[in-house]
């Protein structure tokens, strides 16, 4: 198996030239991880961030379906992921139930 | 030494195919060709090659052509509906420059025409097959020797230049039966052409990025050098491009590795034309014919010589000029209704040419032409 | 750790020319991910494609990757694979591309069973040229060509190959990369003519004039069409109407072209009739 080094202590990273911003990782996290936020150098003006990374599986559904290559996932063996809480149930219940693909985190802030 | 043998033009074909070392065939029913392709059936496996009579036509050439990329030294054959149809890969052929060898033997057209009958009036399609721009190459034999050697030349051309080559036969040719001497075995081999390979670094390898006139270094699939065919327009690595100074560069080196390399590529005869007042031009069986006439018009003290065009595409265009301005008489006949003679007039810039042009499946006999040519006198 | 794409991809080419959130994409990376697990040597692998979106996935693997007409990507394919019987050849087209201007050829690719893993990515219309009804358009759907409303029955590709003779035939949908995974893997590993029939989403030229303009609208869409082989067919006649079933549809050991080819070879060569 073809291996690359994760960044440190990092569940889930994007890489952002890759990213078109198309929401699908974002509606598919069971854990309400991922959001995305305004990049005006972006295709389509915004991209992935990762908002609760704490609360991150580790179940690589938002990797498998990223047809862009843009998001990446450590293996299970290394990093200890969380386990779905109801905090994070809740938040990616909202995320598609209400269409609030944009940061959660983001619109709190500001 | 030599060889000798009775055999026909269709035969003569496939065994110089086989000869310059084709090793895949991919073909479709056609008459008047299919017995190319019943040879090639029989033969290539005896010799590991490949062979698979295919769903269509398209899918015939574009399984040669596929072969033909991978490495194989790839041949496919047909006749005029069948050539309409592959025109499309023969397009891809050219932009992607991978190297096949057609074989036309040509019938009456348009469409389903005159399936079992001489002609040769897919002259004009072989200059432009497809939609687009470029130069193709076209070898006409007149005899059976010349079906064994152009053969052997139209691989050549192939390999060399990176580019479709069209055989054309008439329908005489191909079936044409006699004995014939070839030469021998050993000296064959050591004419045959076979592709640059590039050598070099893996990631600096551009197969694309050749000077004007030259083709492309395409290498072999399977051996490590990981590039990109596309029919889109393509930089030199072979991947798709719009911009415009990379798709004229494309288009000028298509057009330009072919018309650059005339004096290498293009071959035509000459008989009697020494001492001669009148040159009749003809290619193909017309010029069997051709032949015969000028042996009559000679007997009734008319010298007539004959220019004979073997590369129909590109033309002998400074021999056809020269002949503009040596001959006071220009004959042309053809079995079509003056497809080269436009190729004649523009080349020679004369108004005053005699022909005689048919396309109703039956050849021209000598007689016809001797009588046609004394009209002009 | 985690994958490394960059191996198998031409990393130089990202970001793809497709539009944000299109399958092709995840159908790229899930056959990534098979060659990965299957070890195969990229020098060994050969990818062909035809024309439309489908056929700029050639250009984004680092293999010897060929972007052919269109119609004619598995032709093109027959010929590599017959020249180089013991290297791997992957076709990729699209709907339009693999069961109507090139439908004869996948007929044939299928009936002669020669070795080669074909993927229709299947989105249900013509989607480069903009929106035009292909054979697997819904009926009912709006496309350019039929603004009314489709009337042209939809085109069950994988019944279509069964008929044809393939040796191996799947459905899955991109909506679910782990099992396209593995249905890709068998029939990457099956000897034999491989058909897969991947549905996919185009949100843009379908999606948005269908009221699912959003990638994820497409692919509930898609969803929802799709049921497990083993959950189909428990289903009344009147249930399985515009379902299709997902999983491994057939896989039968059949002679191979290639190995049969070989059998000419050797009969040719020792002038004796092919033994079956």
């Amino acid at each position: 198996m073809a291996h690359m080094e994760s960044p440190q202590d990092t569940p889930v990273w994007v890489n952002t030239n890759n990213c078109k911003a198309c929401n699908i990782c974002v509606t598919l996290c069971p854990a309400g991880v991922l959001g995305m936020i305004e990049a005006d150098t972006s295709i389509l003006g915004s991209t992935i961030s990762v908002d609760y990374p704490d609360s991150c599986i580790g179940c690589n559904a938002c990797e498998l379906s990223c047809p862009d290559f843009a998001i990446y996932v450590s293996r299970k063996k290394d990093f200890k992921f969380a386990k779905l809480s109801p905090d994070s149930k809740q938040r990616a219940d909202q995320i598609v139930n209400e269409n609030k693909c944009m940061s959660i985190k983001g619109s709190q802030n500001g | 030494m030599g060889r000798k043998l009775i055999t026909t033009g269709n035969d003569l074909v496939s065994m110089a195919a086989l000869e310059a070392g084709c090793n895949f065939f991919a073909g479709y029913p056609i008459t008047p060709s299919s017995d190319i392709m019943h040879n090639m059936s029989v033969e290539l496996p005896k010799f590991d090659g490949h062979f698979i009579q295919m769903e269509d036509e398209i899918g015939s050439v574009c399984a040669a052509i596929g072969a033909s990329m991978s490495g194989a030294k790839a041949m496919t054959g047909s006749s005029g509906p069948g050539i309409s149809l592959k025109s499309e890969q023969i397009g891809y052929s050219f932009i992607t420059e991978v190297p096949l060898v057609i074989v036309n033997v040509m019938r009456g057209g348009p469409s389903t025409g005159l399936p079992t009958h001489v002609s040769q009036a897919d002259v004009g399609q072989a200059k432009y097959p497809t939609h687009g721009d470029y130069a193709s190459i076209s070898l006409c034999p007149g005899s059976l020797e010349e079906c064994y050697s152009m053969t052997i030349e139209a691989f050549n051309l192939a390999e060399k230049y990176m580019t479709p080559v069209f055989l054309l036969l008439d329908e005489t040719v191909g079936h044409m039966q006699s004995e014939v001497e070839l030469p021998d075995l050993e000296d064959v081999k050591k004419m045959v052409i076979n592709r640059e390979v590039y050598t070099g670094d893996k990631d600096t390898y551009e197969p694309y990025n050749a000077p004007m006139d030259k083709p492309a270094v395409l290498n072999p699939f399977f051996k490590g050098y990981k590039y990109h065919v596309t029919g889109l327009h393509h930089g030199h690595k072979g991947f798709p491009t719009e911009d415009p100074v990379q798709s004229q560069y494309n288009i000028d080196r298509l057009t330009g590795k072919v018309n650059n390399n005339r004096g290498d590529i293009v071959k035509y005869a000459e008989y009697m034309l020494d001492d001669a007042d009148i040159c009749i031009i003809a290619y193909g069986s017309i010029s069997r014919s051709a032949k015969s006439a000028i042996a009559k018009l000679r007997e009734k003290g008319i010298k007539a010589g004959m220019f004979r065009p073997i590369t129909l595409w590109p033309s002998p265009d400074k021999q056809l000029q020269e002949i503009g301005k040596k001959f006071k008489h220009i004959f042309v006949t053809e079995l079509n209704m003056g497809q080269y003679l436009e190729e004649v007039q523009r080349c020679t810039k004369r108004d005053d040419i005699g022909t005689l042009h048919r396309a109703n499946g039956k050849p021209i006999p000598p007689l016809e032409i001797v009588a046609k040519v004394e009209e002009m006198l | 750790m985690a994958f490394d794409y960059s191996k198998y991809l031409r990393t130089d080419k990202m970001p793809t020319l497709w539009c944000w959130g299109c399958g092709d994409g995840v159908i790229l990376k899930s056959v990534i991910r098979v060659i990965d697990e299957l070890g195969w040597d990229m020098d060994d692998v050969c990818i062909v494609s035809g024309i439309g979106c489908s056929g700029r996935f050639s250009s984004y693997m680092n293999a010897n990757t060929v972007h052919t007409t269109h119609g004619r990507a598995i032709a093109y394919a027959t010929g590599i694979k017959m020249a180089n019987p013991d290297k791997k050849v992957i076709v990729i087209t699209g709907d339009g591309d693999g069961s109507a201007i090139g439908g004869n050829h996948t007929i044939h690719g299928c009936r002669r069973n020669i070795d080669l893993k074909h993927i229709i990515i299947n989105n249900f219309i013509y989607g480069l040229t903009n929106s035009q009804t292909s054979p697997t358009t819904p009926k009912g759907m709006w496309t350019v060509t039929a603004q009314r409303g489709n009337i042209d029955p939809t085109f069950d590709l994988c019944k279509l190959a069964e008929g044809a003779g393939a040796s191996f035939i799947a459905r899955e949908s991109m909506t679910n990369p782990t099992k396209l995974e593995k249905v890709l893997k068998k029939g990457f590993e099956h000897k034999g003519y491989s058909f897969f029939d991947v549905f996919s989403n185009c949100h843009i030229n379908l999606g948005r004039k269908n009221k699912m303009g959003q990638a994820k609208e497409t692919l509930d869409w898609i969803d929802s069409r799709i049921v497990s082989k083993s959950k189909f067919e428990k289903f009344t006649p009147e249930e399985q109407d515009g379902k299709y079933p997902t999983g491994v549809l057939r896989q039968e050991e059949q002679d191979e072209y290639c190995d049969m080819y070989k059998k000419v070879q050797y009969a040719s060569q020792n002038n004796e009739q092919v033994k079956f």
